[in-house]
């Protein structure tokens, strides 16, 4: 009893600080679009010269968005998690205050007409507990998205150094420097998200 | 297990007074909680805090079927009194809950979903449960600035919420014995707890002409017979709102 009432209390502080950790995913992910956009225009104008670098803006621009609508989804996600944990927390309460009520008025003489009422109380925590879970999964999904996709970032970004390394000399400090933010970027994310694992599992 | 004592019994309805729990978290202040019941209804009188709410519902099913209280009284909106009303809203959905206007809006916050909430005038009001009739007596700034004392003119009780408390260790006994040693445990709380002479004065005044054979606090001891007019001098007297010369 003790521990789930812990296990509660936890969800419903860690996913409230998931949620505000994941603000600065937000504002990294704006970062990469506004990089692809940077590049983007950098591409049209160096035309020819940095062809192949296209496919790399396009795929930022992808990743940028994704990464956005992600990062909303789960900040969605644990604001209903940090609600759903705390809602399962006062049934997990009423329930145990129920039972306790219960088991003093074992011999009362009206002692069976609080039966109906703790029935329900442990059928609306039972009930709490699964949603719980279900929230937790899909948060988790969530953030494996997010990281899976930061693993895409990695890989294309090592893909961009070799193609901005066969660029113009013009071009190429600017190409460089859209790379190194994106990996930054990237690896921030990264970073964030797997904290926010850890605390949810702690 | 909580004790109960009835203070009165008649063909139309009985008083129960509940408190004195030994299972109590020692942090928390003790409490006296009231029912009336009725040939068909019940009201709880400050029902308590949500600490205590096992086991007062547990008690209660030893003189009532649950849904036979049909209503339920906060004297304010203190934790001691009502926190538990979050759990009694899924007790008795149907109940009505008489409490001052004042606390609607903060009261809430404790959980009242199903309960109908039923905010009473600053004038008082009074209401017919079968033969009985209870009037809600007007007890502002005593110590609450919505607040009210509830009267049965048939029992002759007077149930006053904070006022006539008294800070007593575990298991002392439920009426007082010694009214001249007893000051000693109420003078602070009066004295601390309500904030106006002007109040305290007026409340005496009403309360004077009511006849009281029980005066019953929320805390504490019950007076009974010449004590409830000993309290009434005492109060008169007494100055109180002295939080304000603390430095």
């Amino acid at each position: 009893m003790h521990s789930n009432r812990k296990n509660s209390a936890h969800f419903f502080i860690n996913a409230a600080t998931v949620a505000a950790e994941l603000s600065v995913v937000l504002t990294e992910a704006k970062n990469i679009s506004l990089e692809a956009m940077n590049a983007k225009a950098l591409v049209a104008r160096a035309g020819d010269n940095v062809r192949t670098f296209k496919p790399i803006t396009d795929f930022m621009v992808e990743l940028a968005n994704d990464t956005i609508w992600l990062v909303k989804e789960i900040n969605r996600e644990a604001l209903v998690l940090s609600r759903t944990s705390l809602a399962e927390l006062h049934s997990s309460d009423a329930h145990n205050r129920f039972k306790r009520a219960q088991q003093k008025a074992s011999l009362a003489p009206y002692g069976d007409t609080i039966d109906t009422i703790a029935a329900e109380a442990s059928n609306t925590h039972h009930q709490q507990a699964m949603q719980l879970r279900r929230h937790m999964r899909k948060l988790f999904e969530l953030l494996d998205e997010i990281e899976s996709r930061m693993l895409a970032a990695n890989v294309v970004t090592a893909t961009s150094r070799l193609e901005a390394a066969t660029a113009a000399d013009s071009y190429q400090a600017s190409l460089e420097g859209i790379v190194i933010k994106l990996e930054k970027a990237a690896n921030r994310i990264k970073h964030i998200a797997s904290k926010c694992r850890r605390s949810l599992e702690r | 297990m909580m004790k109960v004592v009835k203070l009165h019994e008649s063909r139309s309805h009985e008083w129960l007074v509940f408190g004195r729990d030994e299972e109590r978290p020692s942090k928390i202040i003790d409490t006296n909680q009231y029912m009336i019941k009725t040939t068909n209804h019940a009201i709880m009188l400050d029902p308590g805090g949500i600490e205590l709410f096992s086991a007062m519902l547990a008690a209660v099913v030893h003189h009532v079927p649950i849904n036979q209280i049909t209503h339920l009284f906060a004297s304010h909106q203190d934790p001691d009194i009502i926190s538990s009303l979050g759990l009694w809203d899924k007790t008795l959905p149907h109940a009505e809950l008489y409490a001052p206007w004042l606390w609607e809006g903060f009261l809430r916050h404790f959980g009242c979903n199903s309960i109908r909430y039923n905010p009473l005038p600053d004038e008082g009001k009074s209401i017919r449960l079968d033969e009985v009739e209870l009037q809600f007596i007007p007890a502002h700034y005593m110590h609450s600035s919505g607040n009210f004392s509830v009267y049965d003119p048939q029992a002759k009780i007077l149930m006053s919420g904070d006022i006539g408390a008294a800070l007593l260790p575990d298991n002392a006994p439920l009426f007082v014995e010694d009214f001249d040693a007893h000051v000693d445990k109420m003078r602070l709380f009066h004295q601390r707890w309500m904030p106006s002479n002007r109040a305290k004065k007026d409340w005496v005044r009403r309360v004077r002409q009511l006849e009281i054979e029980y005066l019953a606090p929320q805390h504490g001891a019950i007076f009974k017979g010449r004590d409830v007019q000993r309290f009434l001098d005492w109060l008169d007297e007494l100055e109180v709102g002295t939080g304000v010369s603390a430095r």
